[in-house]
């Protein structure tokens, strides 16, 4: 791959180069001499209260200390229980004993790490009696303890507020000014009684109208688009890019 | 109010059994799905062969029924599968194709070794130092990730017709033989190679490091054939062996 001006950087899922070697691992060393990776990981269910992998974290950690990521991500999520994987970021209720359980993850995985990790925000599809802290004050509680940072995903703050009326704008306005570092936008698909976060699909609307209030808040940070399943001529995707670009350039999109 | 291990494991348990996730909130048939279909992609991908033969419908209600009984212990989905060979070996509903399960171990040796670590380079230049007389005592070790497979079901055909880009004749003569073969990684893409005898004892010593000099005996022994020092040369520069 050639390093193109049009590429601000390569992300990648963690878990897909947790093999030793072969093709994938010489495909993103040989992008990584051009470009930044970011490594995005899926798996590691920082929320789970049963099965939290510390083999995981290092595997983890030998990635991170060979392909040297701009960021290291995870999923605000839990993804097993009795001794059993789901293979899905799934839900936590926002209460004291989840933002208590995840603070002392992040705190360990940025330890084992020796970096200061992002957090993704995910959409969900139930709600919790035990959800007493709004998604925003959750988030923005966790990387006040912890020092992590943000990784917004726009999409998955609409997705909410359309499944479970919360206000995306106010989640938005609850985070500081400083913590976002990456934003995170996609395409999701209207099922009869939810919508759903796919990555399937071009970017919605009020999704866009939500960007272009975090880059006024936020500032010009790093945006990608994640479409990664139906995924579309190779045009298609670069159009949602450039609008992404193009709200970037806008004159509201300055640090503030 | 539940506790937060208590709200997790039953959620967990809703995710796996259709009784409990019944009794539900609307939205939570999305991770019901959503579970079911990474399940399923992590084995289609790791078992592309079975796939075709049984049909895509089929393998879908294979992989979930596989989930249930060899439940993810990962949350790496590369590594979720490995068990499938014998669970098709005692699987009811396959039991007319009864290779199926030695293809299934044929496809997770060939899963391995696409992630494997990369072989170290033999370095000629190591031998300048070592006395010509030391060299049957070396160790000789074989490429991370290769294996050796013996079958009585025709698994190089069976391999060979299903891959990607094969255009040729389809039909395998499933009379019962003795396949014996590697499967490696030459540089990046698996593939397999079949064995004569010498070559299989050579490559199964260096699998557990035998001594070279211990190592070639073995394999001329058991086949007569057995050229040591072509042996020697080919495998060492395919990258299977290493001294």
């Amino acid at each position: 791959m050639r390093a193109s001006p049009e590429i601000g950087w390569v992300e990648v899922h963690s878990e897909n180069y947790f093999g030793e070697g072969g093709l994938d691992r010489h495909v993103l060393e040989r992008v990584r001499a051009d470009l930044p990776v970011s490594l995005h990981g899926v798996g590691l269910g920082l929320g789970s209260v049963e099965g939290f992998s510390e083999p995981h974290v290092a595997k983890l950690k030998a990635l991170a200390a060979w392909i040297e990521p701009a960021f290291v991500s995870e999923h605000l999520c839990w993804g097993s229980a009795f001794g059993q994987h789901f293979n899905d970021l799934l839900p936590l209720p926002y209460s004291e004993a989840s933002l208590a359980l995840v603070c002392g993850r992040v705190l360990r995985l940025q330890e084992a790490l020796g970096l200061r990790i992002l957090i993704e925000n995910v959409s969900a599809y139930v709600t919790f009696p035990e959800s007493v802290i709004p998604e925003g004050a959750f988030i923005a509680e966790l990387a006040s303890r912890t020092g992590c940072g943000v990784l917004l995903d726009v999409n998955n703050l609409y997705v909410n507020q359309k499944n479970h009326g919360i206000d995306a704008l106010a989640q938005m306005n609850a985070l500081p000014r400083g913590c976002v570092e990456e934003i995170h936008l996609a395409g999701h698909l209207a099922d009869e009684d939810c919508l759903i976060d796919t990555h399937g699909d071009r970017v919605a609307d009020p999704v866009w109208q939500l960007y272009e209030a975090a880059l006024a808040r936020f500032g010009p940070v790093p945006s990608l688009i994640e479409w990664d399943t139906d995924i579309p001529p190779l045009d298609v995707l670069l159009a949602e890019a450039g609008k992404a670009r193009h709200c970037m350039e806008a004159p509201n999109a300055v640090a503030a | 109010m539940q506790s937060l291990l208590e709200s997790q494991r039953q959620f967990g348990a809703a995710l796996v059994d259709p009784a409990i996730a019944a009794i539900m909130p609307r939205g939570f048939a999305v991770y019901v799905a959503n579970v079911r279909g990474n399940w399923t992609r992590a084995l289609a991908a790791a078992y592309p062969i079975v796939r075709k033969i049984v049909g895509e419908g089929f393998f879908e209600g294979l992989a979930l029924e596989f989930a249930r009984v060899h439940v993810s212990m990962s949350g790496d989905l590369n590594e979720f599968g490995a068990r499938l060979p014998d669970f098709l070996a005692a699987y009811q509903e396959t039991r007319d194709l009864p290779y199926l399960a030695d293809v299934a171990t044929m496809e997770w040796l060939a899963h391995c070794a696409y992630y494997a670590a990369n072989p170290a380079p033999f370095d000629p230049a190591r031998f300048a130092a070592i006395d010509p007389a030391e060299y049957s005592r070396l160790p000789v070790t074989r490429a991370p990730g290769s294996a050796l497979y013996g079958s009585q079901w025709p698994l190089l055909r069976i391999w060979t017709v299903h891959q990607e880009g094969y255009a040729g004749e389809m039909s395998v003569d499933l009379r019962p033989g003795n396949d014996r073969f590697l499967i490696h990684r030459p540089k990046w893409r698996v593939e397999l190679a079949p064995l004569a005898p010498g070559d299989y004892r050579f490559l199964a010593e260096a699998g557990h490091g035998a001594a070279l000099g211990d190592a070639l005996h073995a394999a001329t022994r058991e086949d007569p054939d057995f050229d040591p020092t072509s042996a020697l040369a080919r495998w060492v520069a395919l990258g299977v062996v290493t001294l």
